[in-house]
């Protein structure tokens, strides 16, 4: 397959991935922000600056009379000024598909061009003031219905194999941010509540669309460690790191055309590594000082590899 | 030479013609008899002031020919059941089909950029829902007519570029081709794989006042148009199928099947498994919407200039597994910017070295390099005299009347009578450099004439013609809108003409351009099986 073919598909899918997890973050950081007003002094402060930091963007610029939450809200979702907008990650995702139109499926280009048109609706654009939920909702929507038709129609080759890639190294990399961003942060709230600490680890299981995946597996209140645990080490749920890391290694070898343990190349060895620090972790050494030592070295390694996929098959 | 009518009816050239020859005649109003009395969809039709259900009621014929009513106001027999169809549609139902036409096409993502500074605007691909209706026996003289047409253009190609006998035999003025500017003496000698140098050709045709099929021009660079063409049918079908319970329509979905057949036939002897691709200039380009529809269609790669390469005279793209031979090349890229080394060297769309591996004959190339000087306008008067020259036959369409102001005689009729003329540059393409007479200011005129009798031989003038018209949806009900068609020709082991075409409709009345940057709209069109018409 085409290099520049190859390098579209994994940005096509990873600019989706990333819309798709800002949506629901601001989605959850939305509904948290109303569940704490009355509790928390400024949880507009506490969360919805987090959120930026966590996007390492600096605060939006506010219009007159806007509302600062708005504001971060429409720079977010909407503005194609910010780069990382949901808006902007479709339209970049649409654009590399426009670019290969030929290499991916008709009922692909479809799903993603309806999604582009969905969100461009004045109307849904315009309710996003009040209340960013049904935008988010159509945003998270279409990512699935894209990844659904994707699944059904695309011959799972090559280049489904690129698209895979670009999901998962996106969704390992925004998981192991979540949890670094949250984890310093909540560490510090020492005085707060346990209700509110149990609100605030549950937005991040549902940041990473993993709250009653969690319920399910621990009957339990949400615990901090136990929330670290499975969004990192959980080999069957789709949005934990290592589940991410599996699969990228499975369309590495596929790729290749070789078994695991016959690859060679710099891609395949970052990934193995990392994947068996993940099998073989234990979970009770990591207190805060260590886990976000251990989160930092892994998103790091996530960027290299990126870095070495780019080499290693002449993407642009 | 004929010499024009004493009333020069109006506007030929079917692109690209202003807007401003709304007057030229009078309307009259017809009131068809079976139009009208449907109301079963009921609702009051309240913006559009006509009587629900009356599509065709009080429609207008001009001087020009009208494709669907004929002079005495009825339908002609092709048309019967559409037109009684549509008797028996309300606007309503027919205003909610063209919306769904055109979500149809915005949701496939049909259409064309037209880029403005930071933002790309995109553009749906805009379809009328009456499809245009070609009879059988019809089709059957406009397809032998292409097929004659562009059997003469290659044999007048590989001529050129090698003994030149019709230039020696004094057939076309030698001057004009060597010194034309689409002519390549970089490629005189080659040999071209088949000896095919228009392999995809879209001829534009219009129809006279007397209904006579006329040639326009012939494309055979790289035209464009065949994927709207496919994508209307495929529209159509979606969103009114009743239409075509009615008729025996011939499909026309076999065209890029067809188009790979040729691609595979050209490829160089040394291929057994030839491995063809597509090259775009990318997705900037306006046509990127057909680039992609036909390399998905054929199932081959689009790519573009920094995909491939060219190493020892061989051309390869850049995959994921390395290098992979490429053997031909359906190109939609003009010549000037296949090759930096060998024309324009700030091409940064084309593949440095490609021209050589052509010439070398290690990879083909649809169309052929050199081809524009066959749909040159300099040369264009001459194809009919080709067509006697090498076939020995008599023209099966016949040219718009052209006159050549290098002709004394016919100089001064051009001079004489600018304000009814199109005058037209020759080495130019796209509409650039053109008088529209009866559109013209004073200024304008004495400046082409100047220009005409200090340069004569870079002009050719032809009377402006009425381009067909058919009924068109226009604010809730059926107008007639000018037509023009582009029949595609694909040359391989043998010559086919997929049925029907892509007809172009103007849409702003009275206007001529047909052109989709410029506010054209577009039409299925239908060739009936035989037995049918």
């Amino acid at each position: 397959m085409l290099s520049r073919v190859a390098d579209a598909l994994f940005w096509m899918s990873r600019y989706l991935e990333r819309a798709d997890h800002l949506a629901r973050a601001v989605d959850v950081t939305f509904h948290l922000d109303l569940d704490l007003h009355g509790v928390l002094a400024n949880p507009v402060e506490l969360e919805w600056n987090a959120l930026l930091t966590l996007l390492r963007q600096p605060p939006p610029p506010v219009a007159d009379g806007e509302h600062p939450v708005a504001a971060v809200q429409r720079w977010l979702l909407l503005d194609m000024a910010n780069p990382g907008s949901v808006m902007s990650c479709v339209n970049r995702s649409r654009n590399n598909a426009r670019s290969i139109r030929g290499s991916i499926s008709p009922p692909m280009w479809r799903e993603l061009n309806k999604l582009h048109w969905r969100l461009s609706d004045p109307s849904l654009r315009g309710r996003v003031a009040e209340s960013p939920h049904d935008f988010c909702q159509e945003t998270q929507l279409g990512v699935l219905l894209f990844h659904g038709v994707c699944e059904s129609t695309l011959t799972h080759d090559e280049g489904w194999h690129f698209i895979q890639l670009g999901r998962h190294l996106e969704r390992a990399d925004k998981i192991l941010r979540i949890l670094d961003s949250k984890f310093s942060l909540l560490e510090r709230g020492d005085g707060v509540d346990l209700p509110i600490r149990a609100l605030q680890w549950g937005a991040v299981l549902k940041n990473c669309a993993a709250y009653e995946a969690y319920q399910r597996l621990y009957i339990s209140r949400v615990e901090p460690e136990r929330v670290v645990e499975f969004l990192l080490v959980n080999p069957d749920f789709p949005h934990s790191v290592r589940f991410c890391l599996t699969r990228i290694m499975q369309s590495l070898t596929a790729i290749s055309g070789r078994l695991p343990e016959r690859c060679d190349d710099e891609v395949v060895r970052t990934v193995g590594r990392l994947l068996n620090d993940l099998v073989y972790l234990d979970g009770t050494s990591l207190d805060g000082e260590r886990l976000h030592a251990f989160l930092g070295d892994a998103l790091a390694r996530c960027a290299r590899i990126g870095h070495h996929l780019h080499e290693q098959y002449a993407l642009q | 030479m004929r010499l024009p009518a004493a009333v020069p009816s109006i506007a030929a050239p079917a692109a690209r013609f202003p807007r401003s020859l709304e007057s030229c005649g009078a309307t009259r109003p017809v009131r068809s008899g079976t139009v009208g009395m449907n109301h079963e969809h009921g609702r009051a039709d309240g913006d559009v002031g006509g009587d629900v259900g009356s599509l065709l009621g009080d429609y207008e014929l001009g001087l020009a020919y009208d494709e669907m009513i004929a002079a005495d106001a009825s339908a002609r027999p092709h048309y019967l059941p559409l037109h009684r169809r549509l008797a028996q549609t309300s606007a309503d139902d027919f205003r909610r089909r063209k919306a769904m036409t055109d979500l149809s096409m915005r949701q496939d993502g049909v259409g064309f950029t037209v880029y403005r500074a930071e933002e790309g605007i995109e553009r749906v691909w805009p379809m009328d829902p009456v499809p245009r209706i070609i009879p059988a026996a019809e089709w059957r003289r406009i397809e032998a007519g292409l097929i004659q047409r562009i059997n003469a253009l290659n044999l007048f190609l590989w001529d050129i570029y090698h003994e030149q006998h019709i230039l020696r035999d004094g057939i076309v003025p030698a001057r004009l081709v060597l010194q034309g500017g689409y002519f390549r003496r970089e490629f005189v000698g080659v040999n071209v794989p088949r000896r095919i140098y228009i392999h995809i050709c879209g001829t534009d045709l219009i129809r006279a006042a007397d209904g006579e099929y006329l040639v326009l021009e012939d494309n055979a660079r790289t035209p464009s148009g065949v994927s709207y063409m496919l994508q209307n049918r495929q529209v159509l079908k979606r969103v009114f199928p009743a239409l075509f319970s009615d008729y025996d329509v011939l499909p026309n979905d076999d065209y890029p099947a067809a188009l790979l057949d040729v691609l595979q036939y050209i490829a160089p002897e040394s291929a057994t498994q030839p491995t063809a691709v597509l090259l775009s200039p990318g997705m900037y380009n306006s046509a990127y919407f057909e680039h992609s529809f036909l390399a998905q269609r054929m199932g081959i790669e689009l790519v573009e200039g920094r995909d491939l390469l060219v190493d020892g005279n061989r051309v390869f793209m850049r995959t994921t597994r390395g290098r992979q031979r490429v053997d031909v090349i359906y190109r939609r890229i003009d010549d000037d910017f296949l090759d930096p080394l060998t024309f324009r060297p700030d091409s940064a769309l084309g593949v440095p070295g490609l021209v050589n591996a052509y010439r070398a004959g290690t990879v083909a190339l649809a169309n052929s390099i050199g081809t524009g000087i066959a749909d040159d306008k300099g040369v264009y008067p001459f194809v009919p005299d080709m067509i006697r020259y090498y076939l020995q036959q008599d023209p099966l369409l016949n040219n718009v009347e052209t006159f050549r102001p290098e002709i004394p005689a016919q100089r001064s009729h051009v001079l004489a009578n600018l304000d009814r003329l199109v005058v037209k540059r020759v080495n130019e393409s796209g509409g650039y450099g053109m008088l529209v007479g009866p559109a013209s200011t004073r200024e304008q005129r004495e400046e082409f004439r100047r220009e005409i009798e200090a340069n004569p031989r870079d002009f050719i003038a032809q009377p402006t013609i009425q381009l067909s018209t058919h009924p068109t949806f226009v604010d809730g009900r059926l107008e007639g809108r000018h037509v023009d068609l582009r029949p595609f020709i694909l040359c391989g082991e043998r010559v086919s003409v997929t049925p029907g075409g892509l007809t172009r409709v103007a849409l702003p009345k009275g206007s001529l351009v047909v052109n989709s940057s410029q506010g054209g709209g577009s039409k299925d069109t239908w060739v009936l099986a035989e037995g049918r018409s």
